[in-house]
């Protein structure tokens, strides 16, 4: 049996985050190569140790038969199928594979992962910061208005998708919008005014969601965030109910209070609106 | 109208008297305890717990399951393994002990006929080491099962998941009463048609987080010697030693014991059960709860108190709790003219807790069907509070016709089981 000290100190405390110690504590049963691979990376930053040690982590919970399986070579393998990973052993790897290399990866991220190459590529990526993998993140309209000050019948902005630099969304014009009544007489077309103000609304979206460098988007008051200003505006297309307005909006610079964006408006792909400056200044908490 | 008849025919010992059926047979026979000291207590001067009644051979210490260590011919896969407390690794070798024991194959016992209750407190070592951890790194920094090896339900999680389980499966949690209700609401389940078979699963941890917790309600005794540590119904009793391990039952109706062809150890008549209303943590003074139980499982059988003849009492060699049981044993059966022989088991296995009911009704069983009856070890003078108990302090070489055992927890929940000798 251990003793007591032993046996306190594992309960009474885990080696301090981001330390070698918990770095080789959570490796301790890959092999050897893996652990130095790591330690070496930790110093390095060398992106060639990365493969190496993702599969080392991968091949400390197989099955031996199994292991054989992995380095036979053979990225097409399938993690849970061929190599008997279950969720909950993705888990744990995944963790290891987060404190090796000092990623975060969202569950989201997780399901997608089914092969050894994807694994690969995915780390790869995450390595680099290449955004080729990122599609960004989907919002669907109730998480919008879960965040938006704006709200019916003044939200013009159906779905969002939110990428680092850039942000996607639309609108679709449903026709019972009230002022189509007057805008105009037996002749519903979608008010430009409003269209800015939908690139303006997935603006404000991108600013309380998205991922803007040097912003911490949850110091953003969502309560006071206001449009002071565009500049460079064209329409192109008049826009009816029953169409959905493909909106764009990419950051151009950030100084504080103020965010300027340009922003496009499509409508099956034909161009109908473009600004070359969105300007919101916005409150911090 | 006819009930159904309910027989044990497996069991599976993981204890401090015995890690198989014939190891404990030995131990009671020559009523042997199990205890021994305990490395981590022996420098702290926080621990003042002498003596411990914990399984031998087992390693685990650590609180990565990963360095434990089982004896032959123990193995635990790496996926069922993760999922573990302590004990749950003593219930799974027990499991895998009791389904060779009714020589059950899988395909009769992984069906929709086939069910599981289980009976465990959880593991407070695993809980305390997982939250620290998630306090000090964050949760997503914690292993995936560290909610389902620690919580109470444990056992049932993984059982059901590594053995396959379809029937009904569910835990219980009623302190040193739990694994007597998993036997007694499996039995119920059987008579009720529901199932054909169930397995009752019953384990404690044996470590510091769970001994100490006694220590400090002066449950404990604090003696080094064996024979003064663990003592039910002598005078000098101070408290019970603290048992950890896994024992596994199996519970089948007539119908397809016959059907099988298995040789059972016992009869499951029926059982009671009661509760006092009175204390959270201290027994009835007058024993009226379990007084209550004995007789509800006395007449639920259709049997007169005469009629029992050895009652394998739940005596944990306190002062209070002892005493208490001895009153109820006097009013359900010494006022009405019956005598049955008494003894503690305890006095040799300490007490299990979760894990108590399910060992003494495996210890029942064994009795039963090797011919025995256990005696009550470590008496050197009888409490007169016990006058007029036939208070048994050999065991002897017969088997009892129809025994009671008796199982009492927290708050005063009381359960009694009657099983008799089929032959």
């Amino acid at each position: 049996m251990s003793d007591q000290t032993q046996t306190t100190t594992d309960l009474g405390s885990a080696p301090a985050p981001g330390s070698v110690e918990l770095l080789k504590d959570t490796l301790k049963r890959c092999s050897p190569k893996t652990i130095d691979a790591a330690l070496k990376f930790r110093e390095t930053k060398d992106p060639s140790l990365v493969s190496a040690i993702v599969l080392g982590i991968v091949e400390r919970f197989l099955e031996p038969e199994m292991a054989e399986k992995l380095n036979s070579g053979d990225d097409s393998l399938n993690l849970m199928e061929d190599l008997g990973l279950d969720s909950l052993t993705m888990i744990e790897a995944i963790m290891m594979v987060e404190e090796a290399l000092g990623v975060s990866i969202k569950n989201e991220e997780l399901i997608s992962l089914r092969t050894i190459q994807d694994l690969k590529e995915f780390i790869d990526m995450k390595m680099s910061g290449s955004r080729t993998e990122s599609k960004g993140v989907f919002y669907p309209l109730e998480e919008i208005a879960a965040e938006m000050p704006h709200q019916e019948p003044f939200l013009f902005l159906s779905e969002a998708n939110l990428d680092r630099a850039s942000a996607n969304g639309c609108y679709r014009i449903t026709g019972q919008e009230a002022f189509l009544k007057g805008h105009f007489k037996d002749n519903p077309v979608f008010p430009a005014s409003i269209m800015l103000e939908a690139l303006g609304q997935l603006a404000v979206f991108s600013l309380l969601k998205g991922q803007i460098d040097g912003l911490d988007r949850s110091s953003v008051n969502a309560s006071e965030v206001y449009f002071t200003g565009a500049d460079g505006v064209r329409c192109s297309r008049i826009c009816k109910p029953g169409e959905t307005l493909d909106l764009e909006v990419s950051l151009k610079r950030l100084h504080l209070p103020l965010a300027v964006f340009s922003g496009k408006i499509t409508v099956g792909g034909e161009k109908a609106v473009v600004v070359e400056e969105i300007t919101l200044a916005f409150a911090q908490k | 109208m006819q009930r159904r008849k309910v027989y044990l025919t497996g069991v599976g010992f993981i204890s401090s008297i015995g890690n198989s059926r014939s190891a404990v047979l030995d131990s009671l026979k020559g009523l042997r305890h199990g205890f021994a000291s305990y490395p981590p207590f022996e420098n702290d001067p926080k621990a003042d717990v002498k003596l411990v009644s914990a399984v031998k051979d087992f390693e685990l210490e650590s609180t990565d399951f990963e360095d434990w260590e089982l004896p032959p011919p123990y193995k635990i896969r790496r996926e069922y393994l993760r999922g573990l407390p302590p004990h749950g690794v003593y219930v799974h070798c027990a499991m895998q002990q009791a389904i060779e024991d009714a020589q059950l194959s899988e395909e009769e016992y992984s069906n929709i006929n086939t069910g599981i209750y289980t009976a465990s407190a959880g593991s407070p070592k695993s809980l305390y080491h997982n939250m620290n951890r998630m306090r000090q790194l964050g949760p997503m920094r914690c292993p995936p099962t560290g909610i389902v090896s620690s919580i109470s339900g444990t056992l049932s999680f993984n059982l059901v998941a590594s053995f396959k389980i379809q029937g009904s499966s569910c835990g219980f949690s009623s302190a040193c009463a739990s694994s007597g209700h998993a036997i007694g609401f499996a039995y119920d389940e059987i008579v009720l048609g529901r199932q054909e078979r169930m397995f009752i699963a019953a384990g404690e941890d044996l470590n510091y987080e769970s001994v100490l917790p006694f220590a400090g309600m002066r449950a404990l005794s604090l003696e080094g010697t064996p024979s003064r540590a663990s003592c039910p119904f002598d005078t000098k009793r101070n408290g019970f030693v603290s048992a950890g391990g896994g024992v596994v039952l199996v519970l089948e109706s007539e119908e397809e014991m016959m059907r099988r062809g298995a040789t059972p150890y016992a009869e499951l008549m029926g059982w009671g059960q009661s509760s006092d209303g009175y204390n959270v943590a201290i027994s009835h003074p007058e024993g009226v709860g379990l007084s209550r139980a004995m007789e509800l499982a006395i007449s639920s059988c259709g049997l007169v108190a005469s009629d029992i003849d050895y009652l394998n009492a739940h005596a944990t060699s306190t002062l209070i709790g002892d005493a208490s049981e001895g009153k109820a044993i006097k009013e359900v059966f010494i006022d009405k003219g019956a005598c049955p022989k008494v003894s503690s088991t305890k006095a040799i296995t300490g007490h299990g807790l979760s894990l108590a009911s399910a060992l003494e009704a495996g210890i029942v069983g064994l009795s039963i069907a090797e011919g025995i009856t256990p005696g009550s070890a470590h008496i050197n003078e009888v409490d007169p509070v016990f006058q007029g108990l036939d208070i048994i302090q050999k065991t002897e070489n017969q088997a009892p016709k129809i025994a009671m055992s008796n199982s009492s927890g927290f708050g005063g929940a009381n359960v009694s089981l009657i099983f008799k000798n089929p032959n």
